[in-house]
């Protein structure tokens, strides 16, 4: 078929789909107090319970040396109490009014995700009102809390050999900007945060000014409205936190990392420098991580599985990001699997796409996915929430989430073999391995 | 994170069989459709969004009904139901399913396997072509067998890699021994080395057939629409001339005394333990009150196991009970971990509520939260087409009948503290449970002395 011809077929296809949906910009209604806090609201009444998410532009990127893992730090203390609602208030009166929550901290935010009857909403706008600037830090629980998070390093990085050799790939890829250590924290600053600069970075990065609170599902928005008028207005806005400034140095050569422990099969990752999120070579990248390792029909995941059988599987991609990251290629080797020709074979499929461009059917496999994913995260009313606060902490508009597959079905097939060219390249590569020593058969 | 996703997991699931209609909401009731070999299909119609989404089960394939020698067998047979048919070879099943975006899975689960696709409106109509295909004309290549087979058993050791996973397969073996039950999806290296490829057909040729199959369908599709593909894809698939087979398991282990097993992994920082005995069948009348007193001893994030480990004593990241109800009977587990030299005060605690919601109970104000709790979360654990159309399956599956949520709603208000107290004596064990330990053998066998004789393994040898 005519590529013209076929790109035009998609896009109307891709125009229809979209006029179809339930879910449309002008669902959405956006407010902004006088304190600089941003509120969207969608009515949605398909079952009786709202979604209360609060996102906070404070993440890892924020952290520095001594401190880091602090953001995801606050989040969990987030729950152990304020003046007005002493330690497991929150949870406990949430729990009792039928409500559930949990909460997330990644690079680049801090997201708090309520979800609960109807009736629970001024409730929960209370507390969520309460917390944004009441926090105790009471030291008993602030104790108790560093456990848990230790414990959370050692599910997540210390006995996972995956995270652990992630952990180590993406610290010797990055090595000035703050995307160098994991979310989690390193486990000394773990056992000695000091409470004075827990509560500093709090006061920091928790104010309305610096926070998005999105509210999807079964409300009257005048109501809601008001609500949040009465608990959110006499919250002060905060000093503007400072702007990150470090950028990261070009990489100058091929890395490499090596972890030697006690395991029964060999891990493998590598990794590119990625551009940024809004970068305009970030959907090209997209388009070619689907290409490349989503689903059994991708590239990797053919050569290194079926053809070569190296491999059990294959994974990774770009993150949409803040700032610059990574795109990673994450393979688990079979037991005793020839690392170095694993590694020579993922090198002859990079080559194979900086120098060619993907086929059309890959093309179109690609936005199909991503057109997939995207409505699949809409099922939901917390998931309408989550894909709301995204788009605002990355693009600072939530309209971009309306007009997100226009971004990617402008890509053109050539763009993709460009970025390809662009990044996928030996000295912007790090490659890391996990050999089992000892303790196997 | 602030929990485990693993644990959200948990909790929605459990809701969604033994939880209740919240407010005005209930599940909406299915229209039932019967093709002529007796296949039976639920459908609701939902056009919010562009999306299809539908659920198989096909009866007496589970693991529970493997041959005792083939432990395995019938996941790996369902994986091998999407690498390649008659009509179409393993890599064009995986060019179009992603080309479309969409998602087919195939998996044994205990009861029956399960068969789940998701896919955008437009490519409906091909989704069901293909999964007919995969159904009814699977090739079983004996190339495809091998690479999977060697791909599984490479999945075992690198299981063992991850303590989390390690410790649930080690204690599903521990709790059921030779029990259909404690057969683990994935095999063992032992099994899944003696198998062959006749195995995999001989199981699909036993057991694969349309009057063992309830299906539903929840999405973007008109009932014509679904009746026409459902008769082309499926109408042709026959019934063997022999009866269907009966659904029946052995009665699930008594535990009536304990039994402990320790694991050691020498590298391992944290140690993890599950503790279980046995619960409640599917549908059994101790349901309302066990869900409220699950609800409040391990269920949410306030419970006394995440209170009293995570919250006052940041022993652990996470700390959860829940029930597994199967047709024949089920299950109770409590499971945390934490690092080794804290695991013998973390089981004192934890023995030590399991007592105390024995002798003292629940006060009405904990037994009024638990309501509301569940009560409040039942409506978005049916929110999605996939939750809608994984319920009717399983709801038609136990006999339950789609009002069944609804009527658990009224018995669940009249959960009283006594009854939840007397769910807490018939199900919390005392006396009689299995207690897995997976962790540093040297530096936490001391601690565990005073819990009894440990049985020993060694993550490094074969099987479980």
């Amino acid at each position: 078929m005519n590529k013209k011809i076929s790109r035009v077929i998609l896009a109307m296809v891709l125009l229809s789909v979209f006029l179809r949906a339930s879910f449309r910009k002008e669902d959405v209604k956006i407010h902004r107090l006088d304190n600089g806090l941003k509120i969207l609201l969608a009515e949605d009444h398909g079952i009786p319970n709202l979604a209360l998410f609060t996102f906070f532009r404070v993440g890892s990127r924020n952290e520095r040396a001594g401190l880091t893992g602090v953001s995801h730090f606050i989040e969990h203390m987030m729950f152990n109490g304020t003046a007005k609602f002493g330690p497991g208030q929150f949870d406990r009166r949430m729990e009792f009014r039928g409500g559930s929550n949990n909460a997330y901290t990644s690079q680049d935010l801090t997201a708090y995700t309520d979800w609960f009857p109807a009736a629970a909403l001024e409730t929960m706008i209370e507390m969520e009102a309460d917390r944004m600037q009441g926090l105790a830090f009471v030291p008993a629980a602030l104790e108790s809390e560093r456990g848990v998070v230790a414990s959370e390093r050692r599910l997540g990085v210390e006995n996972d050999n995956d995270g652990l050799l992630g952990e180590n790939v993406v610290a010797t890829a990055i090595m000035a900007h703050p995307y160098h250590w994991d979310v989690i924290g390193w486990m000394s600053d773990i056992q000695s945060w000091r409470r004075d600069d827990i509560l500093a970075y709090y006061r920091t990065f928790y104010a309305p000014n610096n926070a998005v609170l999105i509210l999807v599902g079964d409300f009257d928005s005048a109501k809601a409205l008001e609500l949040i008028r009465r608990y959110y207005s006499p919250i002060p806005s905060g000093t503007p936190p400072p702007t990150l400034t470090t950028v990261e140095p070009a990489q100058l050569g091929a890395k490499q990392v090596t972890i030697r422990k006690e395991a029964q099969t060999p891990s493998f990752q590598m990794v590119f420098h990625a551009p940024a999120g809004r970068d305009g070579d970030f959907p090209p990248l997209s388009i070619l991580d689907k290409v490349l390792l989503q689903g059994e029909s991708s590239r990797l995941y053919r050569r290194l599985v079926r053809q070569e059988q190296l491999a059990i599987s294959v994974g990774g991609g770009v993150a949409e990001t803040i700032d610059p990251f990574l795109f990673s290629i994450e393979v688990k080797p079979r037991q005793g699997a020839d690392l170095v020709r694993l590694e020579s074979v993922i090198g002859e499929e990079l080559e194979k796409v900086r120098t060619e461009a993907i086929s059309e059917s890959e093309f179109q496999k690609a936005l199909n996915m991503i057109r997939s994913n995207f409505y699949a995260g809409l099922q939901t009313i917390s998931g309408k929430a989550n894909q709301l606060g995204l788009a605002e902490i990355m693009y600072n508009d939530y309209e971009k989430l309306f007009t997100m597959m226009d971004r990617y079905s402008a890509v053109k097939r050539e763009d993709v073999r460009e970025a390809a060219r662009k990044y996928l390249t030996d000295n912007n590569k790090t490659v890391g391995k996990l050999i089992p020593e000892g303790g196997a058969q | 994170m602030k929990k485990l996703t693993l644990l959200a997991g948990i909790l929605i699931f459990g809701l969604v069989l033994p939880a209740f209609v919240g407010g005005d909401f209930r599940l909406p009731p299915p229209e039932k459709i019967v093709l002529d070999n007796g296949l039976t299909v639920y459908y609701l119609r939902n056009s919010d969004l562009p999306l299809v989404n539908f659920r198989i089960l096909v009866l007496g394939t589970g693991t529970a009904y493997e041959p005792a020698e083939e432990e395995g067998v019938a996941d790996l047979t369902a994986q091998l139901l999407l690498k390649g048919t008659t009509e179409i070879d393993a890599e064009a099943v995986a060019e179009t399913l992603d080309f479309m975006g969409a998602n087919l899975e195939v998996r044994a689960r205990d009861e029956f396997t399960e068969v789940s696709g998701e896919c955008l409106t437009q490519y409906f109509p091909r989704l069901m072509e293909i999964t007919g295909s995969c159904l009814l004309k699977p090739a079983f290549k004996e190339e495809e067998f091998i690479k999977e087979r060697a791909k599984r058993i490479d999945g075992i050791k690198a299981a063992k890699d991850d303590p989390n996973e390690a410790v649930r397969l080690y204690f599903r073996k521990a709790y059921f021994g030779t029990h259909p039950l404690g057969h683990l999806a994935g095999g063992t290296e032992t099994s899944l080395k003696k198998m062959g490829l006749q195995e995999l057909t001989h199981f699909y040729l036993a057991h694969f057939r349309p009057d063992q199959v309830i299906a539903a369908v929840v999405g973007d599709v008109s009932r014509e629409d679904l009746v026409s593909l459902l008769k082309k894809h499926f109408g042709i698939w026959r019934n063997p001339a022999s009866a269907k087979p009966a659904l029946s398991l052995p009665p699930l282990p008594k535990i009536s005394a304990k039994k402990l097993v320790l694991v050691d992994k020498p590298d391992a920082s944290q140690a993890y333990f599950i503790l279980g005995s046995p619960g409640y069948p599917m549908g059994d009348a101790v349901t309302p009150a066990a869900d409220v007193m699950n609800t409040l001893f391990g269920g949410r994030f306030t419970s006394w196991l995440s209170t009293e480990l995570r919250i006052k004593r940041g022993l652990t990241y996470g700390a959860y009970s829940s029930f597994q109800p199967w047709r024949s009977g089920g299950l109770f587990t409590s499971a945390s971990f934490t690092r080794n030299e804290k695991i013998g005060e973390m089981l004192d605690i934890t023995f030590d509520l399991l007592k105390k919601a024995r002798e003292q109970g629940f006060s009405a104000e904990e037994i009024e939260s638990a309501h509301n709790y569940i009560l409040g979360q039942f409506p978005p654990s049916l929110e999605t087409n996939g939750r809608k159309a994984g319920a009717f399956t399983e709801l038609a599956f136990y006999g339950l009948g789609f009002d069944y949520y609804t009527k658990l709603l009224q018995k669940i208000q009249d959960v009283s503290p006594e009854a939840a107290r007397e769910a807490a004596l018939r199900l919390l064990p005392q006396e009689g449970y299995v207690l897995l330990v997976l962790g540093k053998e040297s530096e936490i066998s001391s601690l565990l002395k005073k819990f009894g004789t440990f049985q020993k393994k060694r993550i490094s040898d074969p099987d479980f």
